[in-house]
Parts: C-alpha cells; sequence; structure tokens
C-alpha cells in the first residue's frame, strides 16, 4: 500500500455571518474575504505540512486545483508542486489533478507537467479531472462541452508527451499546428495519468481502457465501494484483473490519543468541510449539460443526500471521514483495504478550519502508528502505475 | 426536415406568422398563441433541443438555427412570413432577420436577447435555480404560476435540465448575445415592432431601446405593469398591440 498525504490548502477564516448570509464558499463569495497576509501564513505552513509527510515517511504528497473558492485555494497547482520539488527529495509529487477541461490550452499543462518531472528527477504524477460544476461557473466555459473537452485534452497531452515533434494537433476544440514541447517528461512513456473521480460509467471505462489508477474523492463509504467494484468489473471486461496499484481511496483522516479525543478534536473542522467548504447549491454542481441526462436521472434516483446535510454522527458512520486512536484508524483501514483492495491510499490531513499543531499531531501520529502497521500487513505495493495503455 | 425531427404546433387561418418561442413553456399552446390564431395561421415550433424537438450533435451556433428556419419556411412552401420572437426567440428572429431579410413581412421582438449593453446587467439563468428564475422573470410574481410545474420530479427536473442544456450550449459563453449582432442590425428591411416590458428584470428596458435605435424604422411599445415575459404576464394588451401592429401596417 502507498501513503499519500493530501492537501486542500482551504481558506479558514470565514465571516461570522457566513452561514446565514451566502449560499456558498465558490464562486461567488466576495475575495475581499480573502487576506494576503494572513495567506501568505497559510500557503507557507500547508506547504511546511506537505514536506514534513516526506519526512515522516509518506510516499507521496498531493494537490489539487480548485478556483475562486474558500474550500482549496490552489487554482494553480503545478506551482504548488514546484514549490515542493525543489524542497523534497524522494516523495512522489501527486497532482489531483489538473482541470484539463478548464483551459485554453492542454499544451500549457503537458509543458508544466515535462517540467515538474524534469526537475523532480521523475517524481511526479499527473493527475486529470474535468472540473467540479463550480468551475465552469467561475471560469466561464461552457460545461455542454466538459467532457468533450476533457478527452481531447486528454489527447493532446499524451501525444505531446510521447510523439515526436513537431506534429499537428487539430481538433473540435484545440488546434495547435506544430506540438513539439520542449522539455519532454523524464518518466517513461510518460508521468502516471491519475484519475480523481466522482464516477460516471464513462470515466471508468475510460480509466479501465488506460489502466490509469482511479481514485474515489469525497463519497460515502458505501458510494466509494460500488465505484471501486464498478472499476474492477469493467477491467474484468476488459481482460485484466485490476491491481491494487490501480485502485485509489482517498478519506479525511484525523488521529488522537483515543477515539473520544480523535472526535472531539475534529468535529468542528469535520463541520467546517462539510457544511461550510462544501456547501454548494445542487445546479452548480451540476450546470447544463454538465452530467447527461440518464446520468442525472440515475443521480436523483439515487436520493443521495449530500454531505452538507448531514449530522456529524452521519457524516462518520457514512465513513465520510476517518477519526480514532492510531490503532482504531488502523484497524478500519485494514477492513476497508480487505473489502476494497486499494493499493493507493490518500489521506486527507488538515481537515477544513483545523489549525496546525491538531494537524501535525494527527500526521504524526498517522505517520509513526498506522503506515509501518499497514506497510507490514497489507504490503508495500510497486510503483504508482498508470503509464498508459498497453 | 434534413433528419432532425421538430415539433410544430399551428393553428388559425390568415397570413402566416411564425412564432419564436421563449426558451421557457416549450412545447405547450399557450394562450398567447391562440389569441393570435384568431387573426393569423400561427406557426410556432419547438426549437430544436426544446420541447419534443430533436437536439442534433451540430447545434452550436444560433446560425444553425436560423438555417433550420429558413428549411422550415420552404418545407412549408412559405415564401415570405411575419416573424414574433420572445427572449430568447426574439433573438432568433433578429439574427434571422438580419440574414434574410427578404423573407421577413414583418418583425416583432418582445424582450427579446442578442445584445449585451456595458453597464447595464443581465439577470443569470444559469446561475439561479429554475424556481427562482419563473418568478423574477414575471412583474407579479403571482402570475408565474402559469409557466411553473406543479411538482419538482425526476421528469420535470430532467425535462428542464435538457432544456437548459441546449441553451447553455448555445448561450453560455458569450452569455446570451452575439457580439456581432448589433452592427448587423441595419440590415433589417421589415417594418419591425420593439415590445418591452416596463419592468423586465432580465434584459432591462435599455436593451429594448437598443434594439429599437439600431433597426431602421423601428418602433418601441412598452407594456406597462409587466416583466419580462411580456406574452403570458400582459397577454391582452400584448396581442392588442401585436396585431394593431401586423394588420395595419
Amino acid at each position: 500500500m502507498q501513503f499519500y498525504y493530501f492537501h486542500l490548502m482551504p481558506w479558514p477564516d470565514l465571516p461570522a455571518d457566513f452561514d446565514r448570509r451566502y449560499p456558498s464558499s465558490w464562486v461567488m463569495l466576495p475575495n475581499r474575504i480573502y487576506d494576503p497576509q494572513r495567506g501568505q501564513q497559510l500557503y507557507n505552513e500547508y506547504l511546511d505540512e506537505l514536506e514534513r509527510a516526506e519526512a515522516l515517511g509518506f510516499d507521496g504528497l498531493g494537490v489539487n486545483e480548485h478556483h475562486q473558492n474558500a474550500y482549496g485555494t490552489m487554482p494553480a497547482p503545478n506551482l504548488m508542486a514546484a514549490a515542493l520539488v525543489r524542497r523534497t527529495r524522494t516523495a512522489k509529487i501527486a497532482i489531483l489533478g489538473n482541470g484539463i477541461a478548464l483551459h485554453d490550452h492542454p499544451l500549457r499543462i503537458a509543458e508544466e507537467i515535462a517540467m515538474l518531472d524534469v526537475m523532480s528527477g521523475g517524481r511526479i504524477i499527473s493527475g486529470f479531472v474535468r472540473g467540479i460544476g463550480c468551475e465552469y461557473l467561475s471560469l466561464g466555459v461552457n460545461p455542454t462541452y466538459s467532457r468533450e473537452r476533457f478527452y481531447e485534452a486528454h489527447d493532446l497531452i499524451v501525444r505531446a508527451w510521447t510523439e515526436p515533434g513537431p506534429f499537428a494537433f487539430e481538433g473540435k476544440h484545440y488546434r495547435v499546428r506544430y506540438v513539439n514541447p520542449w522539455p519532454r517528461p523524464l518518466q517513461q512513456p510518460h508521468p502516471p495519468i491519475w484519475l480523481p473521480s466522482q464516477g460516471s460509467t464513462e470515466t471508468i471505462r475510460f480509466a479501465v481502457q488506460r489502466r490509469y489508477p482511479f481514485v474515489t474523492v469525497f463519497t460515502a463509504y458505501a458510494h466509494t465501494k460500488r465505484l471501486l467494484e464498478e472499476y474492477k468489473a469493467e477491467a474484468q471486461r476488459a481482460g485484466y484483473v485490476a491491481p491494487p496499484e490501480q485502485i485509489g481511496f482517498a478519506l479525511p483522516v484525523y488521529v488522537a490519543e483515543t477515539d473520544a479525543r480523535a472526535r472531539e478534536e475534529a468535529k468542528a473542522h469535520v463541520m467546517w468541510l462539510f457544511h461550510r467548504g462544501l456547501k454548494i447549491p445542487p445546479h452548480w454542481l451540476l450546470p447544463p449539460g454538465y452530467v447527461t441526462e440518464s446520468s442525472l436521472r440515475k443521480f436523483l434516483a439515487a436520493e443521495m443526500k449530500p454531505p452538507s446535510d448531514l449530522s456529524f454522527d452521519a457524516l462518520e458512520r457514512a465513513g465520510y471521514v476517518l477519526l480514532g486512536s492510531a490503532s482504531t484508524v488502523r484497524d478500519r483501514l485494514k477492513e476497508y483495504w480487505k473489502d476494497l483492495g486499494f493499493g493507493l491510499f490518500i489521506g486527507g490531513g488538515r481537515i477544513g478550519d483545523m489549525p496546525h499543531d491538531k494537524a501535525s499531531k494527527s500526521q504524526e501520529l498517522f505517520a509513526r502508528d498506522v503506515i509501518p502497521a499497514l506497510r507490514a500487513e497489507c504490503g508495500s505495493a510497486p510503483s504508482p502505475s498508470g503509464r498508459g495503455s498497453r | 426536415m434534413r433528419d432532425v425531427r421538430t415539433h410544430l404546433m399551428h393553428g388559425g387561418r390568415g397570413d402566416p406568422l411564425l412564432v419564436m418561442a421563449p426558451e421557457f413553456g416549450s412545447g405547450v399552446w399557450h394562450p398567447y398563441l391562440d389569441r393570435l390564431a384568431a387573426h393569423f395561421r400561427v406557426l410556432a415550433p419547438d426549437h430544436l433541443g426544446f420541447g419534443e424537438s430533436e437536439r442534433p450533435e451540430w447545434l452550436d451556433d444560433v446560425d444553425d438555427l436560423v438555417l433550420h428556419y429558413v428549411d422550415l419556411l420552404d418545407a412549408l412552401e412559405v415564401p415570405q412570413v411575419a416573424i414574433l420572437g420572445t427572449s430568447f426567440g426574439g433573438w432568433i428572429a433578429a439574427e434571422f432577420a438580419v440574414a434574410h431579410p427578404e423573407r421577413v413581412r414583418h418583425l416583432i421582438l418582445v424582450g427579446a436577447a442578442g445584445l449585451k449593453i456595458d453597464g447595464v446587467p443581465r439577470y443569470d439563468l444559469f446561475l439561479n435555480p429554475i424556481e427562482d428564475i419563473l418568478r423574477h422573470l414575471f412583474h407579479d410574481e403571482t402570475r408565474a404560476a402559469q409557466l411553473l410545474p406543479t411538482e419538482y420530479g425526476p421528469d420535470v427536473v430532467v425535462h428542464a435540465y435538457r432544456e437548459s442544456t441546449t441553451l447553455a450550449r448555445l448561450a453560455w459563453n458569450p452569455y446570451l448575445y452575439n457580439p456581432k449582432l448589433e452592427r448587423r442590425l441595419a440590415r433589417i428591411s421589415a417594418p419591425t415592432l420593439v415590445v418591452w416590458g416596463e419592468h423586465d428584470n432580465f434584459l432591462p428596458p435599455a436593451y429594448g431601446h437598443a434594439y429599437t435605435r439600431a433597426i431602421p424604422g423601428a418602433r418601441l411599445h412598452t407594456i406597462a405593469n409587466c416583466g419580462h415575459l411580456v406574452p403570458f404576464e400582459q397577454t391582452e394588451p400584448f396581442v392588442d398591440a401585436a396585431v394593431d401592429f401586423l394588420l395595419r401596417r
């Protein structure tokens, strides 16, 4: 099993009247709420926490991309990866992921990842995402083209990395007559591509065909299980057994001295994460054309309550978070591992508006008392895959 | 036509009147259509991707709809027609009249989208949920009831999502306008009536003035006590003004 320490880099200082005054912490939450002085302190604390994860023995560090919100302040994840590249030596740096459908020039992403890969000595993991619905409102990109843009951008990036340049790419959304990026990435054939996803059938099928690791994010345990089983079933249909290094499981985790302390210390921050950080009107998550009509129908039929509607107890019971002493967390992760067969564990450490000292304590307990035991019992998985289709 | 299924409602007798529906209430023979049918042969198609009309893969521009309506008129053997368009339908009507002036006998633009005026913001249909939108589009909220669904079960939600997806495909960015349209409006040769609700909160009355200024010979008629969806909110005064214009000019 490989252990990644994942950061969202939230903006924790929401105004006292946030709950009653603002429909969301995304898109329209006025950016005068962001204080750049405090932001400097936070970014540097967050980077310290990520660097410390390497020192503590995590296999890798994770960052991601979100725009115009208080949940996560990394609109440019490659900049965070760049900040980490020079200050780390061995840890993988997982960008989970670049919103490749959101930008005008996917070639830019190909170039940046290639630079990072070369600079880091081949430690980059290149996750690709479509971007959640809110990003389309924030950036003005047409959500009805989200999937088309994603697949076309993916093709352009992978070809840019692997096909000798110059060559022409004249697609529907992106047209470049001389694709010839310098530098070329160090890892061959290219940095691993991971797909963090909430799991449409189409994404799963695509991931399976390309043997890209599939990483479930921020869903209840039951839903995570459904998605990973669908991934494995799809792999079977494609003629292979999905190995653990292709199965990723992301979960916010908090470890303390006892179960009771963990719950008590994490509670307010868990509630911040799900009730404020993820306070998003449903029609912003699903702007027009973002999902197909049949997906929408399935989603409505499932009648899943959004986590922002759930109580703390309900969130914990449903497995949105894992809180406890080191032995509880260890035992529960082992159970999950037996049930799901994941080889990639992506643990979120600084939950919501959690302060640095709590996050650090939990990080240390996890690294010292959870990781070694799980490595011993669940095996040290080989390097993450995702190196392209066969 | 050309392998695309189009749902067309029609009624009445007289000179042909092509009604370009707004982005709300597709697929229904509304009272204003019925009243217009007392004087004209009303042709009321569902736009591609709305109501019961198919949404073809190639549809991604209002120009595609303009050519589609050329096909419709050809198929119905109507060489020249009066066109009445509301909101999104008004934008299509304006583009049609710009591109095919010889086919338009009269033009009525009602709360028409298609233009952008710096400093006069437009309500964002994509940011707000459907229940709020419909109320916002009426000056007297209680009149929204005629268009609001009675319940929000999955069929209603998916149907609204489908139409919203079509609109987004055509009008997400630039938002509900064509940067080239204003300059081209001078090409319209048909006598034109511009009708606007006094209290239009979606496309403020400045847009009515902009259309009136840009179209040669156009006249503006403001409907009092009325929001954006004029044909629904003030059906009688609206129909009277439209019929008066079409019959007396």
